[in-house]
C-alpha cells in the first residue's frame, strides 16, 4: 500500500516539485503564546468560504435566477433534489458562520495590532473581503425570492438611495430600475455567483500569499521574551486547523439538520410589507442605529447623516494601519484599545436592541 | 274675599280662556274659509269636509295660513295676517311636519301617530332631490292626498292596506317616470304581486296580507341594496318573519309559523344571517319577492336548481326523477327538507338509521345495495383523507417541506365535493369513478407524507452517523497532534524557530 503511494508521490514530485513546497512549509513556524487561539479564525473563515463555494456550485445546478422560477426552484431543491435540503441549509448557515468568523478574525487582528507594518496590505485585503462577504450575504439573501428577502432588499436599497449625489443612481443600479423587481434578482444573482467570487478570489490569493510570505504576526511586546515558543506550520498548525474545521463541520451539520433554513412565502411585489421586516443580523446594528436618528439634525437629513457617519467610521477603521503610528513603532496604543472596545460594545448593544425590539 | 272676587277669579277665568283657546276643538272652531269655498263648490273644500284634520278641528288656515275665523275674504286671506296661499314643493311636507313632528301638538289632538315620519321620509330614497333639484321626490301629499286625507285605517285612504299597492304603483308602474330616477328598477311589481298569494288575497279584500309597505316600510323606505333596508338580504328573513312567525297574525291561514326558526338553523340561514354570505338564499330566493308564491312540487327542483344546477341536472336524468314524480314527492325537499336544510354530510347517504335512502329502500332491493356501496366508498374517502391529512401535519410539525403534497390534498376534498354532487345521479359506477380519483390522491399523498416522515428520521440517523464519524476523526487528529508534538518537544522543535515580525 505504501509503495504505490510513494511511487505516485515521486511521479508527481518529479513534475510539480512538491517537495520544495513541503520543505518551505516545514520551515515555517507559527508563534505560540496566550493569544494564539485567534490565529485559527482566519482558517475557519477560509474553510467556510470553501464550503460556500462547494455548496454554491451544487445549488447552481438547480437554481433558476428569475422572478417566476427562483422560489419554485429552491422549493424543488428543498423537497425533490437528493440532499438538496442539506446543501441549501448548509449554504445558508455557513454564510452566517463565515461572517461571524471573519468578524472575529478582524477584531482579533485589530486588537493584536497585527495590521501594523509590514501587514497593511493583508489588513486591507482582509477588510475588503469582509465587505465583499457582507455583499455576498446581501445579494444571496434575495435569491430565494421570498417575502422577507424581497422587503429586506427593498429597505436595504432604499437606505443606499439616501446617500447624497450617488445614492439615487446607486439604488437604480442595484435594483435594475426604480423598484425591486425580477431585474434586481437577475443582477443580484450575477453579483453573487460571478462578480463577487471573482474579486474575492483575487483578494484571497493576495491575502494568503502575504500571510505565507510574512508569517503570522506576533503580539506587541512578545519579541523581548527570550524563550520564544513556536510550532511548525506543517504539520502542527495545519492539523490543528483541520481539527477545528472538523468541529465547525459538525456544528454546521447539527444546525442544518435541527434548524433547517426556512423558505417562507413567495415574494408578492403587490402585497404590503409583513410586520417585523429586518435585515440579516450582521446589518442589524446599523439598521437599529438609523431608527434612533432623528429625522433632522440641524440642517441635515438625519438618515443621510447617519449613513455618512457609518461611511466615515468604516473608512477610518479601514485605514487604521496608516494612522496608528504608535503600533507601527512597536508601542501599544491605548486609544486603539478603547476605540476597539467601544466599537465592539456599540455593535453588540445595537444588535441586541435590533434583535429584541 | 275681596281678593278672591277682584283678583283670583278674573285670573282663573283668563287662564281658562287661554287654555281652552290653545286646544283646538271641533265644537268651537269655525272655518270661514270652508264656508265660502264650499259655497263656490270647489273640489278641495268638498274633499276637506271629510278630511281627518277637519274632523279634529284643523281649519284651512292650519296649512294655508290666514284667518279662518272671519267671513271677510280680505281679512281671511290677508298676507300681513299670515296667509300663505298654496304651499309648494318641500313647503308641503314642512307644513305637515309643523304638527306631525311635534309630539306636544300631536298630544293635543290625542293622537298616537309617531312623530318621526318626516325625518324618516327625508332620509328615505323618496327623500332625495327630484330631477328639478328644488324639492324632494315625494311629499306627504304624494301618498296621503292633500284635502281629503283619511286615517290609514279608513278603507278609502290611499294608504289603506287594500289601496296602498295602487298608490305605490301609480309611480312605480310608470316606466317613463321611474327610468328617470333608477333605470334598473323593474316596473312590473304590481303584475307580479297580483299573481302572488299576498296579491290575490289583498285583491280579495284581505288587509292583513303583505302589501308594499309591509315589507318596504312606509316613510323610511330605503333602496333594497341599502344594508339598512328591511328587504336587504340579511334583513329580509326577519321582515318576512315579522308576520309569518306571528301565530296571532297567521291565524286562519293554515300554514306553520316556524319557518324562520327552522331557516335560521339551516345551512342557508347560518350562511346568510351569521356568516353574512350574501350569496346564500333568503326567503325571496326560493319564494320570489313581489310574486311570492309557495313553490309547488314540480317547481321545487327548479327553485333549488337555480343555484345547485348540476345537482338538479343529475337528478332530472336519474331513475329517481320518474319514481318521485309517480309518488308525487317533492324532489329536493324529500331528502333535504325545505326551510331546515342541514349541511349535506355523508350521514344522509347509505342505509343507516340517519340515512335518507332507507326511508324508501329496503334490504334486498338494488337501490339499497347501491346506497350501501356509495356510503362505504364515501367513508373510505373520508377516512383516507383524515389519515393523509394527519401524516401531512406530522411531517409539517417535524419541519419537513411537504407543501406540494398538502396542496394535492385539496384534490381529495374536491373529489369529496364532486361525489356529493354525483350522488344525485344515483349511478353507482359514476359515483365510484369520482371517489376513485380522491382515493388515488389520498394514497399518493399518504405515500409522500410517509416517505417525508421517514426522511426526517433518516436525516436524524444520518446526522448521528456523520457526527460520530467527524467526532472520531477529530479525536484521532487531536491524539495524533498531541503525539507528534510530544515527539517534537523531545526533539526540541517546538521552540526557537526563525524570527517572526
Amino acid at each position: 500500500m505504501k509503495k504505490p503511494l510513494q511511487k505516485f508521490y515521486a511521479w508527481l514530485d518529479e513534475r510539480a516539485k512538491i517537495s520544495d513546497l513541503v520543505q518551505f512549509m516545514g520551515k515555517k513556524y507559527v508563534p505560540v503564546h496566550r493569544h494564539s487561539v485567534w490565529y485559527y479564525f482566519g482558517g475557519v473563515a477560509l474553510f467556510l468560504f470553501i464550503i460556500q463555494v462547494t455548496t454554491g456550485i451544487l445549488l447552481l445546478l438547480y437554481y433558476k435566477g428569475s422572478e417566476q422560477l427562483a422560489f419554485e426552484s429552491i422549493q424543488f431543491i428543498m423537497s425533490k433534489v437528493q440532499f438538496g435540503w442539506l446543501v441549501r441549509s448548509i449554504h445558508s448557515w455557513a454564510a452566517n458562520l463565515f461572517i461571524l468568523a471573519a468578524v472575529i478574525h478582524m477584531f482579533s487582528v485589530y486588537f493584536e495590532r497585527s495590521y501594523r507594518n509590514p501587514r497593511e496590505i493583508t489588513w486591507l485585503t482582509g477588510m475588503l473581503m469582509l465587505f465583499l462577504g457582507l455583499g455576498f450575504g446581501f445579494s444571496g439573501y434575495l435569491l430565494p425570492w421570498n417575502e422577507l428577502a424581497f422587503f429586506a432588499t427593498k429597505v436595504g436599497t432604499d437606505i443606499a438611495g439616501v446617500v447624497p449625489v450617488v445614492g439615487k443612481p446607486l439604488m437604480i443600479f442595484l435594483r435594475g430600475g426604480e423598484d425591486v423587481t425580477g431585474a434586481t434578482l437577475s443582477r443580484f444573482f450575477g453579483f453573487h455567483v460571478a462578480l463577487f467570487p471573482g474579486i474575492f478570489t483575487f483578494l484571497l490569493v493576495v491575502h494568503l500569499l502575504l500571510v505565507q510570505r510574512q508569517g503570522m504576526s506576533e503580539p506587541l511586546g512578545l519579541d523581548a521574551e527570550h524563550d520564544r515558543k513556536t510550532m511548525p506550520f506543517f504539520p502542527n498548525f495545519m492539523l490543528r486547523d483541520v481539527l477545528l474545521w472538523l468541529i465547525v463541520l459538525n456544528v454546521l451539520a447539527v444546525l442544518a439538520v435541527f434548524f433547517p433554513w426556512e423558505l417562507g412565502r413567495k415574494a408578492d411585489p403587490f402585497a404590503s410589507a409583513p410586520a417585523g421586516i429586518r435585515p440579516e443580523w450582521y446589518f442589524l446594528f446599523m439598521f437599529q442605529s438609523l431608527k434612533y436618528v432623528p429625522p433632522r439634525i440641524l440642517f441635515l437629513d438625519g438618515e443621510v447623516l447617519g449613513i455618512g457617519l457609518f461611511g466615515i467610521a468604516g473608512l477610518i477603521w479601514l485605514l487604521v494601519p496608516f494612522w496608528d503610528r504608535k503600533s507601527a513603532r512597536g508601542l501599544r496604543s491605548r486609544t486603539i484599545s478603547y476605540v476597539g472596545i467601544g466599537v465592539v460594545a456599540y455593535i453588540l448593544v445595537f444588535t441586541i436592541l435590533g434583535w429584541f425590539l | 274675599m275681596v281678593f278672591v272676587k277682584q283678583v283670583l277669579l278674573p285670573a282663573a277665568a283668563l287662564a281658562w280662556i287661554l287654555l281652552v283657546s290653545a286646544i283646538p276643538s271641533r265644537a268651537d272652531t269655525r272655518d270661514g274659509c270652508l264656508t265660502c269655498h264650499q259655497g263656490l263648490g270647489d273640489k278641495p273644500s268638498a274633499l276637506f269636509a271629510h278630511d281627518v284634520h277637519a274632523a279634529r278641528g284643523v281649519t284651512c288656515a292650519g296649512c294655508h295660513g290666514g284667518n279662518a275665523a272671519t267671513d271677510d275674504m280680505e281679512q281671511a286671506m290677508n298676507k300681513t295676517a299670515g296667509f300663505l296661499g298654496k304651499p309648494a314643493g318641500d313647503e308641503i311636507s314642512l307644513m305637515c311636519a309643523r304638527c306631525h313632528s311635534d309630539s306636544l301638538k300631536m298630544a293635543g289632538f290625542h293622537s298616537s301617530i309617531p312623530t318621526g315620519q318626516f325625518a324618516a321620509l327625508q332620509q328615505s330614497v323618496h327623500g332625495r332631490l327630484s330631477l328639478n333639484g328644488k324639492e324632494r321626490i315625494v311629499q306627504c301629499t304624494t301618498c296621503h292626498g292633500a284635502h281629503g286625507i283619511l286615517a290609514v285605517t279608513d278603507p278609502s285612504s290611499p294608504v289603506h292596506p287594500l289601496n296602498v299597492v295602487a298608490t305605490c304603483t301609480s309611480c312605480h308602474n310608470n316606466a317613463k317616470y321611474i327610468r328617470q330616477y333608477n333605470p334598473g328598477l323593474a316596473v312590473d311589481q304590481l303584475e307580479k304581486y297580483r299573481t302572488s298569494v299576498h296579491g290575490v288575497r289583498n285583491a280579495a279584500g284581505d288587509g292583513r296580507v303583505a302589501e308594499c309597505a309591509s315589507c318596504h316600510g312606509s316613510h323610511g323606505i330605503l333602496q333594497a341594496k341599502d344594508v339598512r333596508s328591511r328587504v336587504y338580504p340579511t334583513n329580509l328573513p326577519g321582515t318576512c318573519a315579522s308576520c309569518h312567525s306571528d301565530p296571532e297574525h297567521m291565524r286562519g291561514y293554515g300554514i306553520p309559523t316556524d319557518q324562520f326558526a327552522k331557516y335560521s338553523a339551516s345551512v342557508h340561514g347560518i350562511a346568510l344571517l351569521q356568516k353574512r354570505d350574501l350569496g346564500a338564499p333568503a326567503c325571496n330566493s326560493c319564494h320570489g319577492n313581489h310574486g311570492a308564491t309557495p313553490p309547488g312540487v314540480e317547481s321545487i327542483s327548479k327553485v333549488c336548481g337555480t343555484c345547485h344546477a348540476l345537482n338538479a341536472d343529475l337528478f332530472s336524468s336519474s331513475p329517481h326523477k320518474g319514481a318521485f314524480d309517480a309518488a308525487n314527492l317533492p324532489e329536493c325537499e324529500t331528502c333535504h327538507g325545505n326551510h331546515e336544510i342541514l349541511p349535506a354530510t355523508s350521514a344522509l347517504l347509505g342505509v343507516g338509521p340517519d340515512a335518507v335512502c332507507s326511508r324508501c329502500h329496503s334490504s334486498g332491493d338494488a337501490g339499497y345495495r347501491t346506497a350501501g356501496t356509495m356510503k362505504a366508498l364515501v367513508d373510505s374517502l373520508e377516512s383516507g383523507e383524515k389519515k393523509a391529512g394527519a401524516l401531512v401535519e406530522e411531517a409539517e410539525q417535524k419541519g419537513m417541506e411537504i407543501a406540494e403534497a398538502k396542496f394535492r390534498l385539496r384534490d381529495t376534498r374536491q373529489a369529496g365535493l364532486e361525489a356529493r354532487t354525483m350522488v344525485h345521479s344515483f349511478d353507482g359506477a359514476r359515483f365510484a369513478a369520482v371517489i376513485g380519483k380522491g382515493l388515488a390522491t389520498n394514497s399518493s399523498v399518504t405515500e409522500e407524507a410517509t416517505k417525508t416522515i421517514q426522511e426526517f428520521y433518516f436525516r436524524r440517523i444520518g446526522l448521528g452517523i456523520a457526527t460520530l464519524i467527524i467526532t472520531v476523526l477529530a479525536l484521532s487528529l487531536y491524539v495524533y497532534v498531541r503525539r507528534i508534538e510530544r515527539r517534537q518537544a523531545g526533539e526540541g522543535k517546538m521552540t526557537g524557530g526563525p524570527p517572526i515580525h
